[in-house]
């Protein structure tokens, strides 16, 4: 039976990792290639790395970094930050990711996604959906600010476009460790059949078991959880597999 | 004398060669005929299409020395998801194509209504026969994969993994080992099967 993933996020500035709050006020929190190592000596599911202001920055991603986090790790990686192009996903496989994160390519081009699932295969190609829930009740893409792309038409365009997964992040959730925006995912789940990785909000394991008992939830990334608090990845998939949830442990 | 990684521009050649790194097995990336011959063993890691990875093997004249190399001369080999499929008779991505065929088979895409295809994450790997290579009966490896091998024989399955339907997750025959998971990214569980291939092999 397939298992649930519990999947540890990096965000990364371009120095080192920093966790935001509804993606403002970046703070450090660390070195990446350690946070790999240690993320990986836990036996966590997954791992994603992303460069969060890779795009706003237009930069590209530092690939000697990526290459060291990788390094570190026995689990597949995921790596996002200013994708851009068929070459960029190239050199990230070359290193050894398995998946890549795209998204601020995704708005501005979304026949890209089509290009490079065509070029990579739907499996290493996740598209990152950050969605806001605007003053009228209409979740909407984050771009750098607040945009006006409503979510359910975004997410329908990536899957229709040949994505192999999304990572969904609640904007207004992000770093506040209060619980996961449900509603958010359930919306994803009508507008798709994509695995979906849910991300933003989880603080704490009741948060995790929440969202795994009210939705088809498969994978989440944290971040905060495991920065500022004692759990584990561990200790999280010990809480679902008690609600009946299949885990690796 | 070292293990040879094949290099045919499809994917994730750096994930396995770190792998082998850390189990210190020697090896190198390489297309080259003769380092393919004075090899060890041969590893057939892959991601991508079916039709284009035959199509890379083909266009770096690789065909020919494999077959001898594993069918005639029995050279240790492991496959890997892509790795596995190509040793099919038939391939279905994105059309309909011929594979290697040192395992009677065809490769085609997956139909779960019910569940989301690519195939993607951990999934419990289930031996159906005793094997040096895979130690326990369950065995949680990482699957990230659209298109299954559907075998001719069944006595060629070593494992299966059940996701809707049962489907092929190892073959074993004689010096073949293939993997439709990938042991590279399945952490102690994985790195212990090829551990274990080489052991058996050495």
């Amino acid at each position: 039976m397939l298992k649930v993933r519990i999947i540890p996020v990096l965000t990364f500035n371009g120095f080192g990792l920093v966790k935001t709050k509804q993606f403002q006020q970046p703070r450090m929190v660390g070195n990446p290639v350690q946070a790999a190592r240690v993320y990986n000596s836990r036996g966590v599911d997954e791992l994603l790395f992303l460069d969060i202001f890779a795009s706003k920055q237009q930069r590209k991603l530092n690939l000697k970094i990526v290459s060291d986090v990788i390094r570190e790790c026995f689990m597949p990686v995921g790596i996002g930050g200013g994708v851009d192009s068929i070459e960029d996903i190239q050199a990230l496989l070359k290193i050894g990711a398995d998946k890549v994160v795209i998204k601020t390519a995704a708005l501005n081009d979304p026949d890209f996604v089509r290009k490079a699932a065509d070029f990579f295969g739907a499996q290493c190609i996740s598209v990152a959906v950050d969605a806001y829930l605007d003053d009228s009740g209409i979740y909407r893409i984050y771009t750098t600010e607040k945009g006006s792309i409503p979510a359910n038409e975004f997410i329908q365009s990536m899957a229709e476009k040949g994505a192999g997964e999304l990572v969904l992040t609640s904007v207004d959730r992000d770093g506040m460790m209060q619980g996961f925006d449900v509603e958010l995912v359930k919306l994803a789940e009508k507008n798709c059949q994509l695995p979906i990785v849910v991300s933003g909000g989880g603080g704490e394991p009741a948060h995790f078991t929440e969202l795994f008992s009210q939705t088809n939830c498969g994978a989440v990334a944290a971040a905060s959880v495991f920065h500022f608090t004692q759990f584990t990845p561990l200790d999280i998939k010990r809480e679902l597999g008690a609600i009946g949830k299949p885990v690796r442990l | 004398m070292s293990a040879v990684v094949i290099d045919y521009g499809m994917g994730n050649v750096a994930s396995v060669q770190k792998a082998l790194r850390f189990l210190n097995i020697d090896s190198i990336v390489s297309n080259d005929i003769t380092a393919i011959q004075h090899a060890t063993s041969l590893i057939l890691p892959g991601v991508g299409a079916f039709a284009q990875g035959m199509h890379n093997l083909r266009e770096s004249g690789l065909i020919e020395v494999l077959h001898q190399e594993v069918m005639n001369h029995k050279k240790p080999f492991l496959g890997i998801c892509l790795g596995m499929q190509l040793l099919a008779t038939t391939g279905t991505e994105p059309h309909t194509c011929e594979g290697l065929g040192w395992i009677e088979g065809t490769v085609r895409k997956m139909e779960e209504p019910t569940l989301a295809i690519p195939h993607l994450g951990w999934n419990t790997v289930e031996r159906t026969r005793e094997s040096e290579i895979i130690q326990h009966d369950q065995v949680d490896c990482y699957f990230i994969h659209s298109y299954h091998f559907d075998v001719a024989d069944p006595k060629v399955v070593l494992a299966t993994v059940d996701y809707g339907s049962t489907y092929v997750a190892a073959i074993e025959q004689d010096n073949i080992f293939a993997a439709q998971f990938h042991p590279e990214k399945s952490q102690d569980a994985g790195l212990a099967m090829l551990t274990q291939f080489f052991k058996k092999h050495a």
